[in-house]
């Protein structure tokens, strides 16, 4: 029971994090119908920036931790946000009118120069987080759980809150809505399309980026290619909730995460990462649109 | 009724580009003899030659029927493994596994791809990237304790012909090399066939393709199986130059460094993809120095090409029919011919 | 670049003419320049250029320069053939390296094809020398003598419920095997014994799975990236049982992964770390490293790789030749009691290296290594 338990909750920080990614992915394709295969680099262009910015921020002294994170998560978010909207300048509008190939492959060279344009910048040296959070285990009903869990899934938990908000109750949220249900009628609408294609783009990564300077928060070590295992998990997480749709994406991305870690637990560890890809393909060949979305896919 | 030999591809500067091309690599071999480290980029051709088959192999599916793979890398691991079983345990000569490399691989894309062919474009990417994924883990948890685990497995003999063993460069260069012309040869043919015309078609606009009685479902899962097929038997070529195979050689990166080979020389174009492997690997080969950056080289080139030349480096040139190339209908006066 | 260089050299080679015997002797080096295990690599590089260049100060081999050429295998078994190839087509009369008995093992056959000697510097693996390989030595001990050592310190620590985690390479698993066997021939029978996945993050599903069975004491075979990861999270759970690793776990990296407080009490085995080399030659050449480096070498693996340049070049100078038979001949026969920077060197038939290396070592509250008595 205990050994549920505690993967109950290792499974809900993992999948908090899967959420905030999953969130970037269906947000983009809702808009643009295009799967975003940069966006895990956006994640660990997010981690690598904090690690950075972390290591200056402690070094200078100046600012007291409770503040400082605050203002890490907001200049990480700040700037991956900005990468984004790179990013969609120049790999995603010059092919917005040409054949979905050409789209796909511009996104996959994004996504291959921005991996290795980390890896020429932070070279091979470790790379890891500075210990800011405690590193001990709080215990709640009998159960320890480190401290550093507890912090990812309330900071994940609050910026998803945000966003449904955002989402659900304003009027650019609504906006952002039409425009994913349909944008030729979103423009009769008078909305702006392509400035909800930026901003999807800004906020989408911004939430990747915050995801990434969770990881390294929480694992104190990061790498390169986290950005391709990540991403496809978080992928199958905004598939498995529904693709294009933002609640789907939060909550495929804690279920995942629970699946992923009770499969661990009980089936078998190294086959970890395998249950995730075959929940993905299982989804796509059995109920393509997810638990909460509509259909996608063609039939042939 | 029976269609002439298509006139186009400009067959005629294509067939000398090919004399010209076989040329100077068969006379590679005896340069490399001259130079101090020519033995070692007879070996850097001979990963050429490796990896122009993968292109070829991947263009069935990608270039000519127009199915997002990028999980190729498996079919590359089925047929090496296959090999390296196959030769360790049971002392099967390497070059007699290639037919039950290609029957495995082949078998295994038609289970694995018969679930999701249906599936579009951006879909089923990344199924086949979730599905090389599978392959890869099963193999480092040696799944069915045939597989060696993450050390993969050491000590496949070298390929030999009629007893002599090919285990230098310029051997295997041969060796290769001939399998690459032979294979350029049939995919010719191939496309020029009944079966690659439909799936050219199939490529261009499904509903029609359908609408005109190709078996769009029937025929998909051949091109994975034919393009499985001869990347299961590159795969048994590569587990006889390398003699240790290990999971590692068959990740999402080495299927990613396919796709963008064929991407970049041209998707459906033969000369296109060996053109395509032979500027990946020398990309490789060149940015050395760079280490773990050298596909950032790679990267912009996709991003670039997509934006000013997405047909690739030498895209493939589709038939073009004339009047003059129909026979005239029956009983009409014989049709004057304008100079060709 | 390379291409540049190498039509330059031809040229000048070709001018050059009858100018042979200002051909160097070409020592090869393979190791894991780049990858999870690059700060080995790059000690493995370090230790190598600085004992050719003080061996060309003094006049090289046989009158010729020596020239270190070095590879990189990336740390994985793939990389590793295609840079044992490279190598074998430069010309090199003999190689050091690699670490990692998974990416050695890869590189072996190739240079056994090709008659070259190979002298492996971090790889511990039994079976490696095992095949009958006549050209493959290795100046670092190995797994059977490991495991003897870890049975012992797991019963000197009275605990009756262990459990050995390893990572299913072929060094971890060998290792987990060895010391599995060895403790159920004296009745005491491990209560888990399962592997957990290299390069992933997260751990805790293997941690709560540990916590589960209550052991007293956990022995994890692995590398240092894990292992560091591993006690991280342990402390993040609040968990406090000791935790002992094999010699692949030493790395001072280890400290800066775990964090100092989850790494503190924890031990590992290990033949002795650069600092506690306690010869006047092997401080000598610390003190000589310092000075062109800027800082002491931290890894031992790298100093094996200069006993094992050391050693071939004393076999060369001694049989007068760089023939692989009458190199493999002398270090078997001829060399005896050899004063490497890391303990008296001597080879048995098979290339392993004779003597008792590995000692204990515990980290202390300010991460340093401890040497245990």
């Amino acid at each position: 029971m205990r050994l549920f338990l505690e993967q109950c909750t290792n499974g809900l920080a993992v999948g908090s994090i899967y959420a905030l990614i999953a969130l970037g992915y269906t947000m983009v394709y809702g808009v643009l119908k295009l799967i975003n295969f940069a966006h895990g680099d956006l994640f660990t262009f997010g981690a690598y920036l904090g690690m950075t910015l972390l290591a200056s921020m402690l070094a200078s002294e100046r600012v007291e931790v409770g503040l400082g994170l605050v203002l890490l998560v907001v200049m990480v978010m700040g700037l991956v946000a900005v990468l984004g909207v790179v990013l969609e300048r120049v790999a995603y509008r010059p092919v917005r009118s040409a054949p979905r190939l050409n789209a796909v492959v511009s996104a996959l060279g994004a996504s291959i120069f921005l991996q290795n344009a980390l890896m020429l910048a932070y070279g091979g040296s470790p790379q890891r987080y500075e210990e800011v959070l405690p590193q001990t285990a709080l215990s709640v009903f009998g159960l320890q759980i480190p401290v550093v869990r507890i912090a990812v899934v309330v900071a994940a938990v609050a910026m998803m809150a945000v966003l449904y908000f955002f989402v659900q109750r304003t009027r650019v949220g609504a906006a952002i809505r039409a425009t994913a249900i349909d944008p030729d009628a979103a423009r009769l609408m008078g909305i702006d399309v392509n400035r909800i294609v930026m901003l999807v783009f800004v906020v989408g990564p911004a939430l990747g980026g915050a995801a990434g300077l969770l990881v390294g928060l929480l694992y104190g070590s990061i790498s390169f290619t986290m950005g391709w295992s990540y991403g496809m998990k978080a992928f199958t997480a905004a598939i498995l909730g529904g693709i294009g749709n933002i609640p789907g994406a939060m909550l495929g991305g804690l279920l995942l995460g629970l699946v992923e870690a009770l499969g661990a637990a009980y089936l078998s560890m190294a086959w970890r990462d395998a249950i995730a890809y075959g929940v993905l393909i299982l989804i796509l060949i059995v109920r393509p649109s997810g638990l909460l979305g509509e259909r996608v896919a063609d039939k042939v | 009724m029976s269609l002439p030999a298509a006139p186009g591809q400009g067959s005629r500067h294509l067939a000398v580009a090919y004399a010209v091309a076989a040329a100077l690599l068969a006379s590679a071999p005896f340069v490399a003899g001259w130079f101090a480290e020519g033995r070692y980029w007879l070996d850097v051709l001979n990963n050429v030659g490796l990896y122009a088959l993968l292109a070829l192999s991947l263009n069935v599916i990608l270039g000519d029927a127009g199915l997002f793979h990028m999980g190729h890398a498996a079919f590359y691991a089925v047929g090496a493994y296959t090999a390296a079983i196959l030769n360790t345990q049971h002392q099967v000569p390497v070059l007699w596994t290639l037919p039950v490399c290609a029957a495995v691989a082949a078998l295994f894309a038609l289970a694995v791809a018969r679930p999701v062919v249906h599936l579009r474009g951006d879909y089923l990417l990344i199924v086949t990237i979730g599905m090389g994924e599978i392959v890869r883990i099963a193999l480092v948890n040696d799944v069915f304790g045939l597989t060696g685990g993450a050390n993969g497995i050491t000590g496949i003999d070298r390929p030999s012909i009629l007893g002599r063993r090919i285990a230098r460069p310029q051997e295997l260069f041969w060796l290769i090399w001939g399998f690459v012309a032979l294979t350029v040869f049939l995919f010719h043919r191939l496309a020029r066939s009944r079966f690659g015309r439909a799936l050219n078609y199939l490529r261009e606009d499904e509903v029609a393709a359908e609408g005109s009685g190709v078996p769009t479902a029937r025929y998909r899962l051949m091109a994975f199986a034919l393009g499985a097929a001869w990347a299961g038997m590159a795969g048994a070529l590569f587990a006889g130059k390398a003699r240790t195979i290990s999971p590692e050689s068959f990740n999402v990166g080495e299927s990613v460094k396919i796709f963008a080979m064929v991407i970049l020389g041209g998707a459906g174009s033969i000369p296109g993809v060996i053109a395509g492997a032979a500027l990946l690997v020398g990309i490789e080969e060149g940015f050395r120095g760079f280490a773990n950056a050298r596909m950032l080289v790679v990267g912009i080139a996709m991003v670039a090409m997509m934006a000013f030349r997405p047909q690739g480096l030498f895209p493939v040139h589709l038939p073009r029919f004339r009047p003059a190339d129909l026979p005239p209908p029956p009983g009409a006066p014989p049709r004057e011919e304008p100079g060709r | 670049m390379k291409n540049l260089v190498g039509v330059l050299s031809l040229a000048l080679g070709l001018a050059a003419g009858p100018a042979r015997a200002a051909d160097p002797i070409k020592i090869g080096m393979i190791a894991p320049l780049t990858g999870a295990w690059a700060s080995e690599g790059q000690e493995m590089k370090r230790n190598g250029e600085l004992l050719a260049a003080e061996l060309n100060a003094k006049g090289g081999l046989l009158g010729k320069n020596v020239e270190l050429v070095v590879e990189d295998d990336g740390g994985d078994p793939r990389t590793a053939s295609l840079a044992a190839q490279r190598l074998t087509s430069r010309g090199v009369v003999a190689v050091i390296g690699t670490y990692g008995s998974a990416v050695t093992e890869a590189t072996q056959t190739i240079f056994d094809e090709e008659g070259i000697l190979q002298i492996a510097n971090g790889s511990t693996a039994v079976r490696l020398t095992e095949k009958g390989l006549p050209y493959f030595f290795r100046t670092c001990p190995r797994d059977d003598e490991q495991g003897r050592v870890a049975a012992a310190v797991i019963q000197k620590s009275g605990a009756k419920r262990v459990a050995l985690v390893h990572d299913s390479s072929a060094y971890s698993k060998g290792l987990a095997d060895e010391i599995n066997g060895i403790l159920k021939s004296k009745g005491v029978t491990p209560v888990f014994f399962e592997a957990l996945t290299p390069k992933e993050q997260d751990y805790s599903a293997i941690l709560s799975k540990l916590r589960a069975v209550s052991p007293e004491i956990v022995f994890f075979t692995g590398y240092y990236p894990e292992a560091g990861l591993l006690l991280k999270q342990k402390r993040q759970m609040g968990w406090n049982v000791p935790f002992v690793g094999g010699d692949a776990i030493n790395n001072p990296d280890l400290v800066k992964l775990a964090g100092k407080e989850a790494a503190q009490g924890f031990r590992f085995l290990s033949p002795p770390v650069p600092k506690d080399l306690d010869t006047p030659e092997a401080r000598a050449y610390v003190a000589a490293y310092q000075k062109k480096y800027g800082e002491e070498p931290k890894s031992i693996y790298g100093v094996l790789a200069g006993d094992g340049f050391r050693v071939i070049a004393r076999a060369i100078e001694a049989t007068k030749s760089t023939d692989a038979k009458k190199l493999r001949e002398y270090l078997v026969g001829g060399l005896k009691d050899f004063p490497g920077y890391t303990g008296r060197i001597a080879f048995n038939a098979k290339g392993d290296r004779v003597g008792e290396l590995y000692r204990v070592y515990m980290v202390d509250a300010a991460g340093r290594f401890v040497l245990q008595p």
